[in-house]
């Protein structure tokens, strides 16, 4: 089984994000797997510990520095990694076709896992672009799955805690949820061990595509600037309690 | 209508406030004020606060091993005062020494043996029963991942540890801050918050008090520089007494890592704080099971000089400012990581940022200064918390002599310890001393 693992090389969530030229960030940050995809990962490596001869292949569109977290999802236990080279930002339509284009190079998918969405774009669509093109079926935030009969089995998550159940025809593409499972970090012997795993490396032109019909174009970035009114909570230690309880279910509805 | 102290400290660190305290306990009537919004909340807050005996040099064992007692004694060291916030908790977990090339751990043991510090030497077997996760192998000379050979196997085992009993860390350092000027307020102290000062004002030739940025003056005869990171700044305000320091101060910036426990081990209840000059790192155990690793500061490390004002405004950019940075995340995790090869380390840089107010020989600065009724106590570079009670009280009575006469840079003045039978020459913290090559250059002071 091949299992294909479509990893994002995203900024750092806890950097200053800063904005030039009202279209794009200051790139002088950190830069990490997106952490969507490390429950994608390590839910491949489940699958693949499950079927012996099994193969977990980390692909990635980014820059050349996203080869960083390539050796990030190897060190997690995928066996090799593709990287599509590009300086350029690509939409969801353009990356699920060039995802889709690597991957089909390298061979045919059992599964694809893509993490439910990126921090960065959170454009949510890479994922349903990619199992349209394939012609495969698709499911997000999927908080369980079981491979059965041939058959991909996918508890998903909607907001509001809403639990749905699929039964998905193999081969499928698995947007991971965070509660999909608890990553399982590298050790620094993961790190060693992974340092010679191989990584195929071309350039975005290099897969001969055809330039999709329609594109997405972002326009402008606009901070988004909270508002926050504080509000000091007073009283008894047990009555500032009580009302951080009160808070939590009915203004914040957590609870 | 200008108010009048005996005196101003600047900073309300876990230095400052304990040096409001033991002033107001003798009488004097006290003003801290702090540019942030509460005590302890500058580098106090970025303090691994652990609580070790090892040091460099015998004054330094002593007045951490003192140190160590005020813990122990937290209550009553505050007279049983009240926090609204609750206390602060010294938690005893012991300390390791690993045995290495990254320590003089044979001058340590001189000092331990000269000072009485109780400790236990341990083979690498004995290591292992405490610490199951270790890989006691020596790893020797500190590297960095992008050194080609920092994976290479080790072939050698390290010879041992040193064992305290007494040590570990206090669970909340921004707290003990915040405990501690309750109990100066208790004794008539008055703390004054967003209080930034702005400059030293003198009068005849000496001190005479300071103005704030809002344009605020304070008179007091007595000034006392507590400003951590930005303590070189304030000497910087006062006529003469930066030039009057033959030891400087600059602020460096410093990173702090959290990573989980291995599966299995429950560091957090089961753990030792450890140095490790091997892989140069610190360790101590953090809520959530997690290690907090600090860097020994080796020599393959580059160091960080920042302007403390940009720092915190976070205007440096990447690597200056205060976000982790990946390449200094990597090389503390994965050095501990050898030490502990199943220890997780995750994709994401989890930690602290900080500043030392780091001298030019990493041991502080206790001291008067060339202006007459200007005091310092600067320099503490990341290695001082710990001492903070017993700063406090020294640096309190050293004042009180130098303002009844003392010539403190002819005949230092000699602090007699409350806890441990012995006196420290206070001069042995001189301004004027010459570079201390005993010491370690590093956050071991």
């Amino acid at each position: 089984m091949k299992l294909f693992v479509c990893v994002k090389h995203v900024p750092d969530s806890a950097a200053h994000i800063a904005i030039i030229d009202h279209i794009r960030i200051d790139e002088n940050i950190s830069f990490l797997l997106n952490p969507y995809d490390e429950h994608a990962l390590t839910e491949a490596v489940r699958i693949r510990e499950m079927n012996p001869g099994s193969e977990v292949i980390a692909v990635c569109l980014g820059k050349a520095d996203a080869e960083k977290t390539l050796r990030s999802a190897m060190a997690m236990g995928a066996d090799r990694g593709i990287l599509i080279k590009t300086d350029k930002r690509h939409d969801s339509i353009e990356t699920a076709l060039a995802l889709k284009t690597a991957i089909e190079q390298d061979g045919s998918p059992a599964l694809i896992f893509t993490g439910k969405e990126s921090i960065d774009d959170q454009g949510m669509q890479t994922l349903f672009r990619l199992g349209a093109l394939f012609d495969f079926p698709a499911a997000t935030n999927v908080v369980r799955l079981d491979i059965v009969s041939g058959k991909a089995v996918t508890d998903t998550e909607f907001s509001g805690g809403v639990v749905s159940t699929y039964e998905m025809s193999l081969p499928c593409v698995i947007g991971a949820g965070k509660r999909l499972n608890t990553p399982k970090y590298p050790t620094v012997r993961d790190v060693m061990r992974s340092r010679k795993s191989p990584i195929q490396a071309f350039e975005f032109s290099d897969l001969n595509m055809e330039t999709p019909k329609a594109r997405m174009e972002v326009i402008e970035l606009i901070p988004y600037i909270q508002k926050r009114q504080p509000k000091e909570i007073t009283g008894s230690p047990s009555e500032i309690a009580q009302k951080i309880v009160e808070i939590l279910k009915n203004e914040a509805k957590v609870l | 209508m200008t108010r009048k102290y005996d005196a101003i400290i600047i900073g309300a660190g876990v230095i400052g406030a304990p040096i409001a305290y033991e002033l107001s306990k003798m009488g004097y009537k006290t003003l801290t004020v702090d540019k942030l919004a509460d005590a302890g909340e500058g580098s106090t807050a970025g303090s691994c606060a652990i609580v070790r005996a090892h040091y460099s040099t015998a004054d330094g064992v002593a007045m951490a091993y003192e140190g160590f007692k005020y813990w122990l004694d937290w209550e009553n060291y505050l007279d049983h005062v009240k926090d609204e916030k609750g206390l602060a908790r010294y938690m005893n977990t012991g300390s390791l020494l690993l045995k290495s090339q990254g320590h003089d751990w044979k001058k340590v043991k001189k000092n331990y043996n000269e000072i009485g510090v109780k400790y236990k030497e341990l083979t690498v077997e004995e290591i292992k029963t405490m610490v199951p996760v270790a890989d006691l192998h020596e790893f020797w000379p500190v590297r960095r991942p992008e050194d080609p050979t920092f994976y290479d196997e080790p072939t050698k085992m390290l010879e041992g540890a040193i064992f305290c009993p007494e040590g570990g860390y206090v669970n909340d350092p921004t707290l003990s801050a915040h405990n501690i000027m309750r109990a100066a307020e208790a004794k008539g102290a008055t703390f004054m918050f967003n209080a930034e000062v702005v400059d030293i004002r003198t009068k005849d030739g000496r001190t005479a008090g300071i103005t704030l940025k809002d344009g605020t003056q304070i008179d007091a005869p007595i000034v006392v520089n507590v400003g951590g990171p930005h303590s070189f700044k304030i000497n910087k305000m006062a006529p003469g007494v930066w030039e009057g320091c033959n030891i400087k101060t600059k602020s460096l910036r410093h990173e702090v890592m959290y990573c989980p426990s291995p599966d299995g081990y429950d560091y957090l209840n089961d753990g030792y704080h450890m140095s490790d000059g091997d892989v140069g790192c610190y360790v101590r155990p953090e809520v959530g099971n997690t290690f907090l690793i600090g860097s020994e500061d080796p020599a393959c490390d580059p160091k960080e000089w920042v302007d403390p004002d940009d720092f915190y405004a976070g205007k440096g950019g990447l690597g200056r400012d205060n976000v982790l940075t990946e390449a200094q995340w990597q090389a503390q995790c994965f050095r501990f990581g050898k030490r502990v090869p199943d220890l997780p380390v995750p994709n994401q840089p989890k930690g602290v940022v900080d500043l030392y107010d780091c001298s030019d020989d990493w041991i502080p600065v206790y001291d008067k200064s060339d202006l007459p009724g200007f005091y310092m106590a600067v320099g503490t570079s990341g290695n001082q918390y710990k001492n903070a009670p017993v700063v406090g009280r020294m640096m309190a009575e050293l004042i009180d002599a130098c303002e009844k006469g003392l010539d403190h840079d002819k005949e230092p003045f000699q602090y007699k310890f409350k806890y441990i039978t012995r006196s420290t020459n206070v001069g042995f913290f001189s301004r004027k001393r010459q570079i201390n090559r005993n010491s370690s250059f590093s956050v071991n002071g």
